[in-house]
């Protein structure tokens, strides 16, 4: 067959393939709009109907504040991570000082500490240090999700970098500091937004670190703000899902836009 | 991300090895070399470990504050008897392996240990094989192809709260919309996650929903490390696509696959949230992790026994520990091949 | 660099970083000094996240904070996360006022986290005393209920109706069970209730439970399997569905308003949902002809220990002023913990005497001075439930399983 129909069947089974993985997030947007008396019928309703639009009124009368500290500690959280792991990961991939490998080893390691266990870690010594129920204790604590992983990402592509690329920098008189900033952080765009992408998810999805440290706080995460609906013995699963939603909208977006971006680095300038 | 070796180069800090045949950099000697060399030179090589250690202080600094405390106090906290009460007294006497002993013959630590087996390596391994055809399936560069592998990640922009919410009410038993698509096609009822037979089966399912995103898009990445050559001169073999990609992709493929793995195994072994929400460990230990088991003795059960748990913690990271060193030798050993 | 190197090197490098670490965050200025906040403000802790700022409860608050002059921050969490949240804080600086669910105030007691009421001075004299021994240990009370609920069961006239069953048939299990059946005969469904493997799956067995003469200390009796038989066959013979292993209470009562079931199991807090939708409701029946005592629900207010002692007296006051009366449990949707308050309650609304009745009939789970052994206990009930209901085991078996567990770890 030609390109155009094999193109075409491409995008075809492509855009199936994404209804079945996204078909969760519709059963999401179904949930949201039943009437709370049609939500356990057997069999359940396949599109939502007499909807209702009391859960999303709720969300956005309540939600914009978490949803506003959610994207601040997430922001901050991906220059936290960027600012701890690429230079260090630029002296081990490119400056090999004597135990860069076990530098690496421990990365490995951090990643394998279950979560609980940071969480009651952290309660104690953001206590010690006053940063309780902040957004700066929040951002501290999220980043630990990303770092490890950040100084392994970014370690593994920047040696990749042709050493040609640093020499030249060195016979131009360039210090350590000028080419990394110069040379090699340019070229690690890529890497920059892989690295971005993953921890400003995690760090928007976390619970367990904003349940733990950020209990009482002015200024709560998204997670946090859904419990507004978790009631003891009841749950407004219309305003639960309906946060969800509405959380999910403008990182989506972020998320698309960030694929093109990466796209466009690979296509433009790609280095063997 | 181009050009991605994903392989940290771990345990070759320094030092050059001929049989690599890889240029010195500057600050990499042997210590025959070091002792023929200059005093000028010795400084210029001491200054530039000084600045590369500058580069890496502040992560340093930071993984000793904020991992290596945590790991202290599991550590004290599984090699002392702790009550709650031990919170405000601040006494917990120590008891040396104790913990431990009681957790090893517990009746719970050999299904946990088969649940925790069954979920890690049943996750990583379809969550990684879906990734990998996903990732080979949207590298055709088709219309759309961009955005739809960009729709692929957001299930991971959901709290867990809620995608274990989601798969929950998707698999009731009696009111979710799983069994009400298998009745059309005439299959009875399946009670995923109140049957200790389907239970495991069940957070399997939600498990690597969850996992797909991550590994699409490393693999993706590797992926765009092999050089468009490579494909050519297949072709002008005349190999198809299926040859292509077994005898050429997936090999080249390799260092990448470890380390997705690797991570994959570690992440899931962690995995707590979609468990407790969707069965809580249940029916009965029928999918009771070590992650579930740690958390239900510490907070989760009736009592809180807050040092078994650590203990049964502290055995996790041993697992992952030991899959970590594995890793590194498969490395060292693929890398002394080359 | 070699493997041992390596290791050496990691081992050294942690080592180290756990003596800088340890010096690091040992080292700082006591929690006490850090009550920068001033002595006015009182931190209450509840787990109310649902009860926003506009809500009675919040409101119920601040007119207490009014009345003392003083101010009430309010920090509402999750309430399963109310001991773990209780004991990381138990390093740093507990809350003045924290909200527990009631079988868990013996856990925390036992830790030694709260006040008795000799210490601070609370007059509990005008609560009922059988929702009050909850919170009582060895004689001494470490706190008060803020109101108090039970568990009973509703039905759906309408089903009842068009089944041909009438209500005050129902006088014991067998009965009950007759009553399911013609229920699924007239094409509806017949129980929901929450067999959940938490706390809440235990609440709600232990009004068959104790209804059938079962005693906690004993899980294995031929009482215990008879009740565990009840449920299981219900569910074995559809007469109860499948999802009830994963439901929780508000899940189960979700279930029930779908108007597909005939009866229900849960708890007074639905009672204004209930009227809305014109459900009745019956005490739980016991096996030999009377009312089972079913569980005392509902979070007890205690006063965790300060450093700064005379916190206390202020900390007696906001606890006087939310359970004196009916305005705190109102706002909650319980019954109230005193005569007065009830008495309140029953002129403002009559049909709220079968719940008061029902609450007065009602039985603490840490009651029979099992005191924090329930919580071992409870978790093994659960399980039994949980392994008996999905197939896993036999009601016989499982219980036999949860008792030797439960002896086995009281020792």
């Amino acid at each position: 067959m030609n390109v155009r129909t094999k193109r075409t069947v491409n995008t075809t089974i492509g855009v199936i393939l994404t209804a079945i993985m996204l078909f969760p997030l519709y059963w999401m947007i179904n949930v949201s709009l039943t009437q709370p008396v049609r939500l356990r019928k057997d069999p359940p309703d396949l599109i939502p109907i007499d909807p209702t639009f009391d859960g999303y009124a709720r969300v956005l009368q309540d939600q914009l504040p978490y949803l506003g500290t959610s994207l601040i500690v997430g922001l901050g959280t991906v220059a936290l991570t960027l600012a701890l792991s690429a230079p260090a990961a630029f002296a081990l991939a490119k400056l090999r000082p004597r135990g860069g490998g076990a530098v690496d080893f421990v990365m490995l390691i951090a990643q394998m500490i279950p979560g609980i266990i940071m969480a009651m870690g952290f309660y104690l010594i953001f206590f010690n240090w006053g940063i309780l129920d902040s957004v700066l204790g929040l951002i501290l604590a999220d980043s630990t999700l990303a770092v490890p992983f950040g100084v392994l990402i970014f370690t593994a592509f920047m040696s990749g970098i042709p050493e040609e690329l640093m020499s030249a920098a060195k016979i131009d008189g360039a210090g350590a500091w000028r080419s990394f900033r110069s040379v090699v952080l340019p070229i690690s765009r890529n890497s920059v937004v892989t690295v971005s992408l993953f921890t400003f998810l995690w760090s928007w999805s976390d619970f367990l670190f904003a349940s733990t440290v950020n209990r009482g706080g002015e200024l709560q995460p998204i997670t946090i703000g859904i419990y507004r609906y978790i009631g003891n013995n009841t749950q407004d699963w219309n305003a639960i899902m309906a946060t969800a939603v509405v959380a999910s909208i403008p990182a989506a977006v972020l998320l698309v836009v960030a694929q093109r971006y990466v796209a466009a680095g690979v296509t433009a300038g790609a280095v063997k | 991300m181009t050009a991605m070796q994903t392989v940290p180069r771990t345990g070759t800090g320094g030092g050059t090895d001929p049989r690599r045949g890889v240029a010195p950099t500057p600050g990499a000697t042997r210590p025959a070399e070091r002792r023929a060399e200059r005093p000028a030179q010795r400084s210029q090589r001491l200054r530039h470990q000084f600045v590369a250690w500058g580069f890496i202080a502040p992560v340093a600094i930071y993984m000793i504050v904020f991992y290596a405390y945590p790991l202290f106090r599991n550590l004290d906290l599984s090699f002392r008897d702790y009550t709650l009460a031990s919170f405000i007294t601040g006494e917990a006497p120590f008891v040396g392996i104790a913990n431990y002993v009681e957790v090893l013959r517990s009746p719970t630590f050999w299904p946990a240990l088969g649940s925790t087996a069954v979920f890690t390596l049943g996750s990583i391994a379809v969550q990684f094989a879906l990734g990998l055809a996903l990732a080979v399936f949207f590298y055709r560069r088709f219309p759309l192809s961009t955005t739809l592998r960009a729709l692929f990640l957001v299930p991971w922009l959901l709290p867990l709260l809620v995608s274990a919410s989601i798969w929950a009410w998707m698999l009731n038993s009696d009111s979710g919309v799983v069994n009400a698509a298998l009745a059309v096609f005439g299959i009875s009822q399946v009670n995923w996650l109140t049957s200790p037979q389907t239970s495991m089966i069940g957070v399997l399912i939600a498990n690597i929903w969850i996992g797909i995103p991550f590994n699409l898009v490393i693999m993706y990445a590797g992926l765009q490390n092999i050089p468009d050559e490579v494909y050519e001169a297949s072709s002008l073999d005349g190999a198809n696509a299926w040859q292509t990609f077994w005898r050429i992709t997936f090999p080249m493929l390799r260092p990448v696959s470890a380390i997705t793995l690797l991570l994959g195994l570690i992440y899931t072994l962690k995995v707590f949230d979609i468990i407790w929400i969707m069965t809580r460990g249940g029916p009965g230990d029928s999918s009771t992790t070590f992650a579930i088991w740690s958390y239900r003795l510490g907070f989760g059960g009736g009592s809180p026994d807050l040092s078994p748990a650590a203990a049964v913690g502290n055995l996790l990271i041993v697992i992952a520990f030991v899959f970590g060193i594995i890793y590194i030798r498969t490395q060292r050993r693929t890398e002394d091949e080359l | 660099m070699d493997k041992n190197r390596t290791a050496r090197i990691v081992g050294a490098t942690v080592l180290s970083g756990v003596f800088v670490a340890a010096a690091l965050t040992g080292c700082s200025s006591t929690p006490s000094d850090n009550d920068s906040s001033g002595s006015t403000e009182y931190t209450l802790w509840d787990p109310y996240p649902d009860r926003d700022a506009s809500s009675d409860w919040a409101k119920a608050i601040d007119a207490c904070a009014a009345d003392i002059g003083i101010t009430i921050k309010r920090n509402a969490g999750n309430t399963g996360d109310t001991v773990k949240d209780l004991t990381t804080a138990a390093a740093g600086k507990l809350p003045d006022i924290a909200m527990v669910d009631n079988p868990k105030v013996s856990t925390l007691a036992d830790a030694g986290l709260l006040t008795t009421t000799d210490d601070n001075g609370l007059d509990v004299s005008d609560i009922q005393e059988n929702i009050l021994t909850a919170g009582q240990i060895d004689g001494k009370t470490y706190g008060v209920p803020v109101g108090a609920n039970t568990l009973g069961l509703y039905y759906n006239p309408a089903v009842l109706e068009a089944a041909g069953v009438d209500i005050a048939s129902v006088t014991d299990g067998a009965s009950l069970t007759a009553a399911l059946e013609k229920v699924v005969a007239s094409g509806k469904k017949g129980i929901t209730f929450s067999a959940v493997g938490t706390e809440e799956g235990s609440f709600q067995f232990l009004p068959w439970f104790w209804g059938a003469g079962a005693d906690l200390t004993a899980l294995d009796s031929s009482e215990a399997v008879s009740a565990l038989t009840l449920w299981t066959d219900w569910v074995k013979n559809g007469l109860a569905p499948q999802s009830v292993l994963q439901n929780t209470q508000g899940t189960s009562w979700d279930e029930f308003k779908t108007g597909e079931f005939g009866f229900a199991e849960n708890g007074s807090w639905f009672k204004s949902d209930a009227d809305a939708a014109g459900y009745n409701s019956i005490q739980i029946p016991g096996e030999n002809g009377k009312p089972a005592p079913a569980p005392t629900g509902g979070e007890f207010i205690t006063i965790p220990i300060q450093k700064d002692t005379a916190r206390y007296a202020t900390s007696v006051k906001i606890v006087k002023c939310l359970t004196e009366g009916n305005t705190g449990a109102d706002s909650l949707g319980y019954v109230a913990p005193t005569a007065a308050g009830q008495e309140a309650q029953l002129a403002a609304d009559p049909t709220l005497e079968g719940w008061v009745t029902a609450v007065g009939d009602a039985k603490p789970r840490t009651a029979d001075n099992l005191g924090v052994k329930y919580g071992t206990i409870s978790e093994q009930l659960y399980t039994a439930v949980q392994n008996a209901l999905s197939g896993g085991l036999s009601p016989a078996d499982a219980l036999a399983a949860a008792q030797k567990a439960a002896s086995e770890k009281l020792g």
